[in-house]
């Protein structure tokens, strides 16, 4: 199998096998930091201040650009990018399930702020030295913005968790809702999953990920003296898609796809 | 508090003050004083709280040292609140 650790600079030099769970993957990306970022920019009015809200919108366009680069990449694998942005239906978006509500209260987004940007960000680090060229060429930018998010992050989490008995049970209660998707969101240790790792397309799957995806947020429970919030490290993979990394018949709410479609002002497009 | 931000374009550049944010602390300032003025490209940047600085002179004050030469006469016992 040498023939698959070959550097591919298309899609098209991948095995049909690995093209479909890139692809998948890439998919998955985008769909999650397109909601991402429509999360982020809901918040650039009403955080807690002004500079904050800065923020929401400063990371609301970073995780939009994102979106867009991935969504550019699929062209490759024979997509219709333009259909693919505006043209689908809530239930046919693979966005993680973590975002697949609008976060109820600033601890909430924070906490997604903290560990699903996290869980992201880890997904794009096992990918920066990919052996599909053209997505380990988009990596590092990415991941260089992400620096910040994480800053923001982690740094409103030890604020909140600071600011007294209420503010700490609100952010533990809103991490306890997130880490379980996220650890299941990296999937099984299956023949897919590791098809991809043994090209080299991926430098960790499955388990690994949620081995690195715990050891970093256990650093930032640390700091809020929350040890010990992930039980079961086995998640329970028995309603999991592993092409859409959810659990068929869930999706995030219609109203923000809408937005996304842009359904309001497409008499306006003018091309 | 208040935080004052430096940048500049280039290494060897003054540093040049580019305006001021408020944030609890330290670590939010610098993600703030990032997301708000990341719109050019900068070489290096800095914050300061604004409490921190310590004031050399001011004309207007003129109590420790003597304005600059050349200064019109008068000005600095001019009194001011």
């Amino acid at each position: 199998m040498s023939t698959a650790l070959r550097e591919a600079a298309k899609a098209g030099e991948l095995t049909a096998e690995q093209r479909e769970a890139v692809r998948d993957l890439i998919l998955v990306l985008a769909d999650s930091k397109r909601l991402l970022g429509m999360r982020y920019g809901n918040w650039m009015l009403g955080a807690p201040e002004l500079e904050a809200g800065i923020a929401c919108a400063s990371m609301a366009q970073d995780e939009w650009g994102h979106a867009r680069l991935l969504y550019a990449l699929l062209k490759d694998f024979g997509e219709d990018v333009d259909a693919l942005e505006h043209g689908r239906t809530a239930a046919e978006y693979r966005s993680i399930e973590a975002l697949d509500a609008e976060p109820g209260s600033w601890p909430e987004l924070v906490a997604v702020n903290a560990f699903v940007d996290l869980a992201l960000t880890l997904q794009f680090e096992a990918l920066a030295e990919s052996n599909y060229l053209p997505l380990r060429q988009r990596v590092q930018k990415v991941i260089e913005e992400e620096r910040f998010h994480a800053a923001h992050g982690a740094a409103w989490l030890r604020r909140i968790a600071a600011s007294g008995d209420e503010g700490h049970e609100a952010m533990k209660t809103a991490i306890a809702a997130i880490t379980p998707i996220v650890l299941r969101w990296f999937g099984p240790d299956s023949n897919r999953a590791n098809a991809i790792h043994d090209a080299s397309l991926i430098d960790a799957v499955g388990s690994d990920m949620r081995s690195r995806y715990v050891e970093r947020a256990a650093a930032l429970l640390r700091d809020i003296g929350g040890a010990g919030a992930f039980g079961d490290l086995e998640p329970d993979f028995s309603t999991f898609d592993e092409a859409t990394r959810r659990t068929p018949g869930t999706s995030p709410d219609e109203r923000t796809i809408t937005q996304i479609r842009g359904d309001r002002n497409r008499e306006f497009l003018m091309d | 508090m208040i935080y004052e931000i430096f940048a500049r374009k280039s290494r060897g550049e003054p540093l040049r003050h580019i305006g001021s944010l408020n944030a609890p602390d330290d670590d939010l300032a610098k993600v703030y004083a990032f997301s708000t003025y990341d719109e050019e490209k900068w070489f290096d940047m800095f914050i300061v709280q604004r409490e921190r600085f310590i004031e050399v002179f001011n004309r207007l004050d003129a109590a420790e040292f003597e304005p600059a030469a050349g200064e019109p006469a008068g000005e600095s016992a001019t009194v001011h609140t």
